[in-house]
This record gives C-alpha cells, structure tokens and sequence, in this order.
C-alpha cells in the first residue's frame, strides 16, 4: 500500500496534443475502451446489494436470450438457435456465477468489473485450446460477457457519472461510444495511452472543445483516480503531483487562454472570407445533438457532417425508434438554420452492431459496415430515412437536412439505396404524413476506390463530402490508431494529395457540391492545400472554426493555389512538409505547424 | 459410483451445440456427473456446467471418461453414453 500522505515530486509525461488549452483537475481511470467498465472500491455495506444488482441482471440476461430463441425458432426452425442456447447455459452455470460473486465479495468490485476480471480469465483458458473450432467458441463467453456489461450500463450507471466534477478522463484508449456516457459538464479533459492526432478519442475532445493529451504511454499506470493533474493539450504536457509554482503557472496560461477564446466569439460574426474575395463555408462536424450548442457559439454555416450512429451507441437497448431519431434529427435541424445539417447514415460495423445470422467479424472496419449493413438491413435503413425525411420538412419548402452515405465503394451502393428512399417517400405519400421532397443524397469520399470512380458517382450524386480521415487510412493502409504504424498516417503524403485533387476536379467538372469533413479542414497549413486545390466548403470541429476564420481572412486564394500547383509536384512527405514549413510564414499569419501532432 | 470411457466420434467435437444438448441431459439428474480426458494431467469438468463442457475442447477422437454418483447414476450413465455414441444427433 501507498502512504497517501507522502509527498509525490513533480512529475512530467509528453504526449500528443489533441485538443488545445489547459485543464487542471482530478484523475478519473477508466479501464475499459468502452468506457462501460470503471473499478470501484466499494463500501461493505453495498457488497449484497451488488450481488442482488448482478443476479438480478443475470435473469434479465436469461429473458432476453429466451426471447431471442423463440424468435429464430419461429424464423429459422429449431436448429438455428443453438448458439443462444449456449448462451443461456453460460447465463446460467452456476460455477462462472458463483465465481464472479465471490470476486465482488472479496474484492468489494463492482459487478462491471467483476465480470470483465472472471471472463478475461475465462477467455485465457480458452486461448489455450488447440482445436480452431473449439477455441473459437470463446467468442461466446464475450457475447454474454457484454450483453451483461450492456445491461448493467443501462440499469444503474457505475460509470462515468460516478465522478465529481473537474474530472481528467484517464484511460488506455476510448470508443466513440464512450461520448454517449459523458456529462460534458464534468469532463474536464482526457489522456490516454495510445492514440494519434486522428484517433477517436483525439476527434470526440476536439468535438467537445476539451483538452486532450493522446499517446502519453502508461499513464494509465502512472495515476490514480483523485490525484490532481494537469494537462496542457496545447504541447501535449501532462504534469502529475504539480508544484505549487507549476500550478500558478498553468493557472495563468489558462487564464490567457480563456481571453483569446472571449476574443474568438467576438470574432465569431466576420465573414469567412478570403482577401481576394472568396467565401468559404465553414461548417460544424458533430456527433452529438447536445453539441449544438457549442457550434453556434462559433457561428458556423449549418452542420456539415451529423455522425448520426451516436443515437445508436447512446440508445441504451438496440436500434432507436423511428420516433426517437425524428426527434433527434428534428432538433438538429431547427438548430442549425438556413444552412441546414447533413446526416451521414449509420456507420456502425461488426463491432458495434452485430446482425443476427452473420459471422463475426476478425476485421469489423474492412466489413459488414455503413452503407454495406444499411443495404443488408435495409429494415434499418428504411426507418432512419423516414426520420430524415419527416424531420428534414420545412414551411418555406427547402429541405433543412440532407442524407449522406457512409463508405461507399460501388455506383451500386448509390443506386440501391437511391429506391430505398424513393420507396420510402412514396410510403410516406401515401400514408399522408408530413415530409420534405427532393431531399439531397450525398455520397461520402473516404476508401481510394470512391475516389477512382469519382466522376460516375458525381452524375448520380447531389453532392459530394470527403472524409479525409478514412480516405488517408485507407490510401496509405495504415491504422491510424495502432502506434506502431501511426507515425506512417499522413494526409501530406502525396497520394493522399493527389486523390483528393482528383476527387476535386471530379467535382468541379460535373458541378456537384464538394465539402471536406476530415481532420484535414481543421489544420492551418492543409486547409491551405485544400483551398489551393479548389475547395471551398469545409467541415471541422466546431472549436477549429475562430482558428481556421482567421487563416481564410489573412490568405489570398491565388496565393493558395500556388502554393497547392507545386506542393502537388513533391514526390515524399517529408518534401511536403518541409515545403509548407517554408511557405507558411508568407502566407502572411503565425500558423506555423504542418500537421503532424 | 460408476464410470465409462467413450470416444467422441462426432465431425465437430464437444462443439457449442454438442456441449448444449449434453450438459441440458446431464441437469436432468440428481447425481453428479464429470467429465474428463484421460490424459494425464486433465482436471475432470462438471457435465452440468455449460463452461466446464466447452473447456475440455474434446474434439473429433478424444476419449473421454464419464463418472456419475448419486441416487440416479445407472440411468444417467446410460443417457449420456448414448447421447454421445449417437453423434448427438448430428453427421
């Protein structure tokens, strides 16, 4: 045991900067990527109440199972339920039950916890057996592993609302999911493990205007929860155990910071135009309706991208409702005015959202995702473009929505889903309920074979949004968040550069609208690329906006085209930063930084 | 106390659905029952717990020795033997 009274030195641990400005406050460890699974200590008293709380949640576990067998009894005949029905036995072995109480006995664990320590447990031995078949099956003990998890997160939350206020998330990495568990009224900041300036957890702080600090190995190791912290999201700094000086210092800067951001939103209303005279939209990317908020304290032209699967990993049991997502889309369109919102269609994968009768999946983020499962779902996707469409109507006639789809690789995928909504407008007519006509369907640029075909997708596209993000993924094969490779993840490389040119031009020549969404329109010297390159329309995380107002106010857009013609003729990276790093200071602001955190 | 060795002759093996039938016919009795590879150094696994089942991993060939004891043990050796010579139900 630790003496918590010693005195701890002044600690300092380098990361990655994410998300800019300073956070002082209080550790929070969270243990899962999930950020279902916090570890708690608790009082003896509330050790049976526990148990109760986890048997209790067994039996719901059982009744859903149950249901389950009998409806792929009815559907599919008595031999396809088998798989569930191990699952029920698992819910039901008495031995794996008996062990997981005993841990929260004796460990005074949360149920959460107990489960993840028994079954990873459980799955080690399972990874010893030496028969593929066999050992396979230990994807059942993580089935009912997480349906148990997800239930216990939907009773009484021992998670994120656990802890008090000023909290400092700290974890290994975070899903996108965990957005829908905090309370951005009490998350001060993040720091996490792993990750780059791309990865989830980097997108949601930005998202949500907080100070993050990514790759900063071990930290997890390195703090407990209650410990105050200090992160600088700006260099990247963490400091643990602070000086009294440190604490003043950053006290101050944050202080400083704070003026710059009142300053901002007095900015907030010059228009986003450049010195000779272009407008360029900027719009706000959000995942979360309660965001809305944030994003028009910086005025931004209408919501250019809407991840709309947060309404999914937010919904406590499966799928929302027709009704639900209306309201929520509703919301945002009322909200986001003349300019209107684009709602990109789920993305949600094997990882996420499992369709009963399929395989599970070893490589979720090359399967059965986005546009792919809409189609082979196409129950799901009708009821998520009734909702667009009721909610998209407006008095004046012009449709405050529009619809964009997610990871489309094939004309196909266009066309199929271009009846789908016809199909469903037509039911819509006829059963007379209000919608908007005409609403338009974009396409979302973001695997290389997209950008191939480019020019046939444009004739049957409204519009276009280029998702640099997964596009530079998918152009260089690197997974953005593994840290072995991270590194190699640059939307300077030259083939990312040359698609999104081709991608551009695509555009132009059939006259379709093109907006970039990735992180790209939020970095200073690749936002001049892409003005360079003949786009005007872009999308980023709403606190970007003030920095990126700023850039297209001080630049001219000959000057940035210029610049985009030669740095389109660099054959390496590294060429193409050393170039910005010398054009950036003529481009007559302070903004210095090529891209890479 | 009575026990029997057998082989798994099924394709699969102790595979989910094979374990599910097995340990759902072993609940039906009062006695205890195990199950275990005969090599040695194999803990035995209880027949009623769907996870000590699995964990055994007896694929196609394993021989396994089944144990009862209780009040009910002749007939639940007879039901479990025969569930596995037939395959359960399966190939």
């Amino acid at each position: 045991m630790r003496n918590p009274r010693k005195k701890h030195d002044e600690l300092r641990v380098e990361g990655i900067g994410v998300c800019q400005g300073v956070s002082i406050g209080r550790a929070f460890l969270v243990d899962d990527p999930q950020g279902r699974i916090v570890r708690l200590f608790l009082p003896h008293e509330q050790i049976e109440s526990e148990i109760r709380r986890f048997r209790a949640v067994v039996q719901v576990a059982q009744r859903q199972v149950e249901e389950a067998i009998d409806r792929m009894r009815t559907a599919l005949g008595a031999d396809r339920a088998y798989i569930l029905e191990a699952h029920l036995l698992l819910l039901q072995d008495r031995g794996i039950g008996k062990q997981i109480e005993d841990f929260i006995r004796e460990n005074n664990a949360n149920a959460e916890w107990a489960i993840k320590d028994v079954t990873s447990h459980l799955l080690e031995l399972y990874a010893r057996i030496t028969d593929d078949y066999l050992r396979e099956r230990g994807s059942d003990v993580v089935d009912v592993s997480q349906r148990l998890i997800k239930i216990l997160s939907g009773t009484k939350n021992y998670d994120l609302n656990e802890m008090a206020d000023g909290a400092i998330i700290i974890a290994d990495d975070l899903l996108p999911s965990v957005a829908a568990d905090l309370d951005p009224h009490r998350v001060i900041g993040f720091v996490t493990n792993a990750g780059g300036w791309a990865s989830h957890t980097s997108i949601m702080a930005r998202s949500l205007n907080l100070p993050a600090v990514v790759g900063a190995r071990n930290i997890t190791s390195m703090v407990r929860s209650g410990e105050t912290l200090i992160i600088d999201g700006t260099t990247g700094t963490v400091v643990l155990h602070p000086s009294p000086e440190t604490l003043l210092f950053y006290t101050e800067l944050r202080e400083r910071q704070q003026q710059q951001y009142i300053h901002d939103i007095r900015d907030r209303e010059l228009p986003a135009v450049t010195r000779d005279g272009i407008e360029i939209k900027l719009r706000a990317n959000i995942e979360l309706v309660e965001e809305i908020d944030i994003f028009q304290r910086f005025n931004a032209a209408g919501v250019g991208l809407y991840r709309s699967e947060f309404l999914y990993t937010q919904a406590t049991d499966g799928l929302p409702t027709e009704q639900q997502q209306f309201e929520a889309y509703r919301f945002l369109a009322e909200m986001s005015g003349r300019d209107g919102a684009v709602v990109r269609t789920f993305d949600l994968g094997g990882d996420k959202l499992h369709l009963e009768g399929y395989e599970i999946e070893r490589n979720p983020a090359l399967g059965l995702r986005a546009i792919r499962l809409s189609l082979a779902a196409p129950a799901i996707f009708r009821t998520q473009i009734r909702a667009i469409l009721r909610a998209a109507a407006h008095d004046d006639g012009w449709p405050r929505l529009k619809i964009l789809l997610p990871f489309v690789t094939n004309l196909d995928e266009v066309r199929q889903a271009r009846e789908i909504i016809t199909r469903v407008e037509r039911e819509l007519i006829e059963e007379g309920i209000p919608h908007a006509a005409k609403v338009p369907v974009g396409v979302m640029i973001e695997v290389p074979a997209a950008v191939l075909i480019a020019e046939s997708l444009a004739r049957e596209a409204d519009f276009f949004s280029l998702g640099t993000n997964d596009l530079t993924q998918g152009m260089l094969a690197v997974d953005r968040g593994n840290e072995n490779v991270s590194s190699l993840y640059d939307p300077l490389h030259p083939a990312v550069l040359r698609a999104i040119r081709w991608v551009s031009d695509a555009a132009i020549k059939t006259g379709i609208p093109l907006n970039v969404c990735g992180e790209m329109a939020s970095n200073p010297a690749q936002v001049i690329l892409l003005l360079g390159m003949g786009m005007t329309d872009l999308s980023m995380t709403p606190s970007s906006i003030p920095m990126i107002r700023r850039l297209v106010r001080a630049i001219d857009l000959a000057k940035a085209q210029q610049v985009a013609e030669e740095a389109l003729r660099l054959t390496t990276p590294r060429e193409v930063h050393a170039f910005l790093t010398k054009k950036m200071p003529e481009m007559g602001e302070q903004f210095l930084a090529t891209g890479q955190g | 106390m009575r026990q029997t060795e057998l082989h798994i002759t099924n394709r699969l093996g102790l595979h989910a659905r094979a374990a599910a039938r097995l340990v759902r016919l072993a609940n039906q009795f009062q006695s205890q029952i195990w199950l275990a590879r005969t090599e040695v150094g194999h803990q035995p696994a209880d027949a009623k717990s769907i996870f000590g089942v699995l964990l055994l991993a007896a694929s196609q060939g394993t021989l396994v020795r089944i144990t009862v004891e209780g009040p009910d043990e002749e007939q639940a050796l007879l039901s479990i033997s025969r569930l596995i010579e037939e395959k359960f139900g399966e190939d």
